[in-house]
């Protein structure tokens, strides 16, 4: 069904130890865990797809991907204020950090971020629509790059060794799931 | 010429690699390793005998390099490619995985500037044996007559300093050898000489839905052109390609040999003619004599600093590298275009969910296309668009859904779990030279010391306009097939312009044989010397390009 090239991609990203964090200190990372448990919610697993160690290891091995906006610092640093200034919006709106308020509370922090009216220093130096489409974006893409999340939409193209010979609307090969909803 | 460091007697090097941000240098420190080379294989000779100069070096392997390589080593002389990116075994390298594809795309950080900043990676770049045809989606439409004629037809943007004539011999060509997959007639030029090799390849679920809601609303279509094998294709140089198995997965690497990447058409063709391939050599300098003359260049390869002398270069690196290696060192700038009218085709796409249940993973992305809007009746616009079915791959869906809508939360999985309901249109647009539209090098500097290009790009009125005749339309035919929470991104796609090919080395790079107006033996070719964008995808224009300025140079050898 799928290439040993394939397999060997999924495997490892299905078999990932969970990530000591290097580039962030550990009250970052638990903050940039708390915002991604609110953009990505995943109560509903009972063991959440790691979404944010890939970004503290793109971030300590200073990867790339292509492209950056000219608006925005280099990537370290907006991670760094942005997430600071996530913190400084708690503390504005609710009188604490962002790990201690309850979810109703963070989820309102975020939305002030993603409306781009939240308050914070942080959001002088960085544009606050911006970080917040990289951040969403990074982590969506860590998301659906799990095997389980592409199990959850229902993908299976990678399981295309036999070819798809049947691709119209309706017409699916035994290997590929009904429906997902 | 100011302030060049003389290095070695009669050798200019104004380039001064240096790096600059400590945090950079620290982490080079640390994963400092570079890359080694294949196992197994030879290590090329660090210090190539200065003696050793050969006819032509090629920077770059796409589109642009390729064509013009095997070209150059079928008439005898003596070839060398040097490509920056790694070369992969398609069949045993490549994952059906979007993040594990990610070697396929340039990802050395460019900076993205103006009112539209244009996404760079894996949207429009590529590195690699092969270039940037590894990822393409293999949609392969000729340009037009007028494409060619846009300052003619409407008194805004530029002419080619040629007509259409001189590409179609090379698209006939083109189409034959690689084997290209599409409608005979064709519709909206139904008088070619020649028809496509191969019949359409079949219609995936976006397509039909597209064909349908078009027949309703009047609106011709036709099974696209595609560079993928709808049978079996003999291959002069490789042998039998195998047919495309509809696995969808084009713009993350074809592990099938059915798409005609360069890496199983022109390069093995190359090869089995004496051409040289060098891959993971990063060229960073060009060097020149006191006349000006090209003598060799000097890259980067597995730790090493190698030399390669040469009496012609050929530049072929991309509308973002050309011309950041002719900015850093200082080469052809006479013109001061060098780097100006970066051009990026309108790309809005418009989806939405259905019920029917369509798989947007399977089958060739582009499957359908209408050219009716090529010239709009009720445009208000100069030029003009096609319109293309589209397949969509989860993780490249996912991303663009997130930065496009911004949803997050329970909204966003609730939204992604209807993947298997999703399809996409989308157009590709003619796009308006404009001054304040540029590259640039920028005061930050990459992992390897050297200036990071900074492109500005503000979509004008003739692209805004564009954008809102082609999202109404596309929406009207998205509801006319059914389509419910229909949405529209706006993105821009190719990177085009920056050394723009033209009749006088006043307002051109390049003459329009592709040689550089500033230096006898530099020619350059690739999507950057385009005067104007075109209103189709411009690979198979840049191969046509390339052949032709093959054929150029060869002429005036003889």
């Amino acid at each position: 069904m799928v290439t040993p090239a394939t397999r060997a991609a999924l495997q490892a990203r299905l078999d990932a130890p969970a990530r000591e964090p290097q580039f962030f200190e550990p009250e970052t990372y638990a903050l940039l865990q708390a915002v991604a448990a609110r953009l990505i919610p995943q109560s509903d697993r009972a063991q959440p797809i790691d979404i944010v160690g890939g970004i503290d290891e793109r971030l300590t091995e200073g990867k790339a991907d292509g492209w950056r906006y000219d608006a925005m610092p280099p990537d370290r640093e907006a991670y760094r204020l942005g997430l600071g200034g996530i913190n400084q919006a708690a503390e504005a709106l609710f009188q604490q950090p962002f790990v201690g308020l309850p979810e109703a509370q963070q989820d309102a922090v975020l939305e002030a971020v993603a409306a781009g009216t939240a308050p914070g220093a942080n959001w002088q130096q960085l544009p606050i629509a911006r970080f917040f489409e990289e951040m969403l974006a990074e982590l969506t893409e860590n998301y659906y790059a799990h095997p389980l999340a592409q199990e959850e939409i229902g993908y299976v193209g990678m399981a295309d060794v036999p070819g798809w010979p049947h691709i119209q609307p309706g017409q699916l090969e035994a290997r590929e799931p009904e429906e997902v909803k | 010429m100011p302030d060049e460091e003389v290095l070695e007697e009669g050798v200019l090097n104004p380039v001064k690699p240096e790096i600059q941000d400590p945090l950079l240098q620290a982490i080079l420190e640390e994963n400092g390793t570079p890359a080694t080379a294949p196992t197994g294989e030879e290590q090329p000779n660090p210090l190539p005998n200065p003696t050793d100069i050969v006819d032509c070096v090629v920077i770059g392997t796409g589109a642009g390099g390729a064509p013009l390589l095997a070209r150059l080593a079928m008439a005898g002389l003596k070839v060398v490619a040097l490509e920056a990116g790694p070369r992969h075994d398609a069949r045993k390298d490549y994952a059906t995985d979007e993040k594990a594809q990610a070697f396929l795309f340039w990802n050395d950080e460019r900076l993205s500037a103006g009112q539209n900043p244009v996404a760079f990676g894996r949207n429009n770049s590529g590195t690699g044996v092969g270039g940037s045809t590894l990822h393409y989606t293999a949609y392969t439409p000729r340009a037009h007559r007028g494409d060619l004629k846009l300052h003619t037809e409407f008194g805004q943007g530029v002419d080619w300093p040629f007509g259409i004539e001189e590409l179609e011999p090379y698209y006939e060509e083109l189409e034959h050898f690689m084997g290209i997959s599409g409608p005979t007639p064709y519709p909206w030029d139904p008088s070619r000489r020649k028809g496509y090799p191969l019949a359409p390849l079949p219609l995936n679920g976006a397509a039909l839905l597209m064909q349908k809601a078009c027949a309703q609303l009047g609106i011709q279509t036709s099974p696209a052109a595609n560079a993928a094998l709808s049978a079996r294709y003999y291959q002069e140089g490789i042998g039998w390609r195998e047919a495309c198995t509809n696995r969808g997965f084009c713009q993350a690497g074809c592990n099938v040999g059915a798409k005609a990447s360069m890496d199983v058409t022109f390069l093995p063709l190359a090869e089995a003619h004496g051409a040289e391939i060098r891959a993971d050599a990063f060229v960073t300098e060009i060097e020149r004599d006191a006349q000006g003359r090209i003598t060799g260049v000097v890259y980067e390869q597995y730790g090493q600093t190698v030399r390669q002398r040469c009496k012609n270069l050929f530049l072929c690196a991309g509308a973002v590298e050309t011309p950041r290696l002719l900015l850093l060192n200082e080469l052809a700038l006479t013109s001061g275009q060098v780097g100006k009218h970066f051009m990026a085709h309108p790309g809005v796409q418009v989806w939405g969910t259905f019920p029917e249940d369509i798989r947007p993973y399977k089958g060739i992305p582009g499957g359908l296309i209408s050219e009716d809007t090529h010239r709009p009746k009720d445009a208000d616009f100069a030029g003009g668009y096609l319109l293309q079915s589209i397949g969509v791959m989860p993780v490249t869906f996912a991303s663009q859904m997130a930065r496009g809508r911004k949803l997050w939360g329970p909204a966003l999985r609730d939204y992604m779990r209807s993947y298997n309901h999703i399809a996409g249109i989308n157009i590709l647009g003619d796009c308006l030279p404009h001054a304040s539209n540029f590259l640039e090098l920028s005061d930050e500097k990459d992992a390897r010391g050297l200036p990071k290009p900074r492109l500005h790009f503000t979509a004008q009125e003739n692209e805004q306009r564009m954008n809102r005749h082609a999202e109404k339309l596309m929406r009207r035919i998205w509801e006319a097939a059914g389509a419910t929470d229909i949405w529209a991104f706006e993105r821009y796609a190719h990177v085009i312009g920056t050394a723009r090919m033209g009749k006088s080395g006043d307002d051109a790079v390049v003459n329009p044989d592709g040689r550089a107006f500033d230096v006898p033996n530099l020619y350059i070719c690739d999507n950057s010397v385009f005067p104007s964008a075109l209103s189709v995808n411009p690979a198979l224009t840049i191969m046509a390009l390339s052949l032709r300025t093959a054929d150029k140079f060869l002429a005036s050898l003889r």
